[in-house]
């Protein structure tokens, strides 16, 4: 199996897989520099988004996180950070540069719109000009971090596509990669079997409070989640109960034993596996795992979920035959072979991984080519 | 080639890996290759969704992967559509 990529090394030592300048707005009101600022600057990228107005405490704790983490993301070069005014936007920008990653802030407070893009367009010309100009560089694959999370799933994930994720992560975890996984409330039904997988009895407490303080949330607003777990996709596909898609759904960790347990957008702080405190909302997990700093992502899907993330490549492994004929311009990965034993889980494996590596080095998935940059920080709760 | 997989021998249902039609006469295998099982479909099963493998009764848990997914809320017949209208959770709902 072939290891060696050729990929990014950062000034910090995490390595890349893509070479994006990024135009990071620090609130709503600053979308429209941002976005203007890439149309004027060919090799730009504006991660516009609706946040960053009067959050206050955890919450706007886990969004500086998520944007400083979205800029210190290795497939990331350079950013520029445009914000309303400049104390929130030196803050971002000075964390994000504490890295040795070019970086500069520009806020519209004083300046005005037309003068910021100008000011801001600049400066990206000339980070883009260094950017282009970075070499790759050979380094092995297992210097990645490698998220998971799957979504629009049927009983073909667990049966296939989840499996050979599984399989991946076992391999790559003896490689001595690094993989994050999360969707704390899809776990349940299957969270006892997690729990005992759990490498030390610190990490397991932590676990298990979060699993508990998600299933205490649930009940407080009155509802159980019948309705929307299993999602209408996944009941078309098959799936019964949440307990029954918990199960699937924890076949992508393998038989791997797990290192740690994360806090949203935490970054891991060694190699191994991680499980992060997330939602199970797709662009939404996969977000907090770029600001973690994974620089791939491997989402196994049943029905088709076309989700994308603006700066990681999200690789879409499915096994439902179906799937992989109707949706084919989004599926990276066909392994619906593996659904009637016509091939074995380690040929299917051997299929992602190679297509793992080629992606690292630089071969377009599904989601990028479609335009899919679905950048979605969690909200705790509201603004004041 | 298989009509429909198990995750794990002992498991109270299988997963049609192709459309199945009422009255087929159909065969599966364990993922792992290890056991096969064969029994008649009483019902259309489409791609991706549960047969029983057995008769379960009505208050039943219901396993597979080797753990609980739900109880069975009807008796179901071996060869029967296993699904919402026959299964639900024991965490939520």
């Amino acid at each position: 199996m072939k290891r060696e990529i050729l990929a990014y090394r950062r000034p910090d030592g995490s390595v890349g897989v893509r070479n994006y300048v990024l135009i990071l707005p620090i609130d709503d009101i600053s979308n429209a520099v941002a976005e203007a600022v890439e149309k004027v600057v060919n090799g730009t990228l504006a991660i516009p988004h609706p946040y960053g107005r009067l959050q206050f405490g955890k919450d706007l704790e886990l969004f500086f996180k998520t944007l400083i983490g979205t800029g210190l993301n290795p497939n990331v070069a350079a950013v520029v950070v445009i914000g309303v005014e400049p104390k929130w936007t030196c803050k971002v920008a000075e964390e994000i540069a504490k890295s040795g990653k070019w970086v500069e802030a520009f806020w519209v407070e004083g300046f005005g719109q037309l003068r910021t893009i100008e000011r801001a367009a600049r400066t990206a010309v000339k980070f883009v000009e260094d950017a282009t100009n970075l070499k790759r560089e050979t380094v092995d694959l297992s210097e990645l971090i490698v998220s998971l999370k799957c979504g629009e799933s049927d009983t073909t994930s667990g049966l296939g596509a989840n499996r050979v994720v599984g399989r991946f992560t076992e391999r790559f975890l003896e490689m001595g990669g690094t993989v994050l996984f999360g969707e704390t409330t899809e776990l349940t039904g299957a969270e006892h079997i997690l729990i005992q997988r759990i490498k030390s009895e610190q990490e397991r407490q932590k676990f298990i409070r979060m699993f508990d303080e998600y299933q205490q949330l649930v009940k407080s607003q009155g509802v159980d989640l019948l309705g929307s777990q299993p999602t209408q996709g996944n009941i078309a596909g098959g799936l019964s109960t949440i307990e029954e898609k918990a199960l699937g759904n924890l076949q992508k960790i393998g038989n791997a034993m797990v290192d740690g347990v994360l806090e949203p957008a935490e970054r891991p702080p060694a190699k191994g596996l991680y499980f992060m405190n997330t939602s199970s909302a797709a662009a939404e997990a996969v977000t907090l795992f770029a600001a973690a700093g994974a620089a791939i992502h491997l989402f196994p899907t049943g029905q088709g979920n076309p989700i994308g993330n603006p700066i990681v490549p999200v690789i879409k492994i499915t096994a439902n035959p179906k799937t992989a004929q109707s949706m084919s311009e989004h599926i990276d990965v066909d392994v619906s072979d593996l659904l009637r034993l016509k091939i074995s889980l380690d040929e299917a494996t051997e299929r992602l991984f190679s297509r793992v590596v080629e992606t690292a080095c630089g071969r377009f998935v599904k989601a990028e080519i479609l335009n899919h940059r679905e950048f979605v920080p969690t909200k705790l709760y509201p603004s004041a | 080639m298989v009509d429909f997989l198990v995750h794990r021998d002992g498991d109270h249902v299988g997963v049609a890996v192709r459309d199945i039609k009422k009255n087929e006469h159909v065969s599966g295998k364990t993922v792992d290759g290890q056991f096969s099982y064969e029994l008649d479909a009483v019902q259309d099963i489409p791609l991706g969704h549960k047969i029983a493998l057995r008769d379960i009764q009505k208050g039943e848990k219901i396993i597979e992967y080797g753990e609980i997914i739900g109880v069975a809320t009807d008796n179901i017949a071996k060869g029967a559509h296993v699904h919402v209208h026959n299964i639900r959770s024991l965490r939520w709902g």
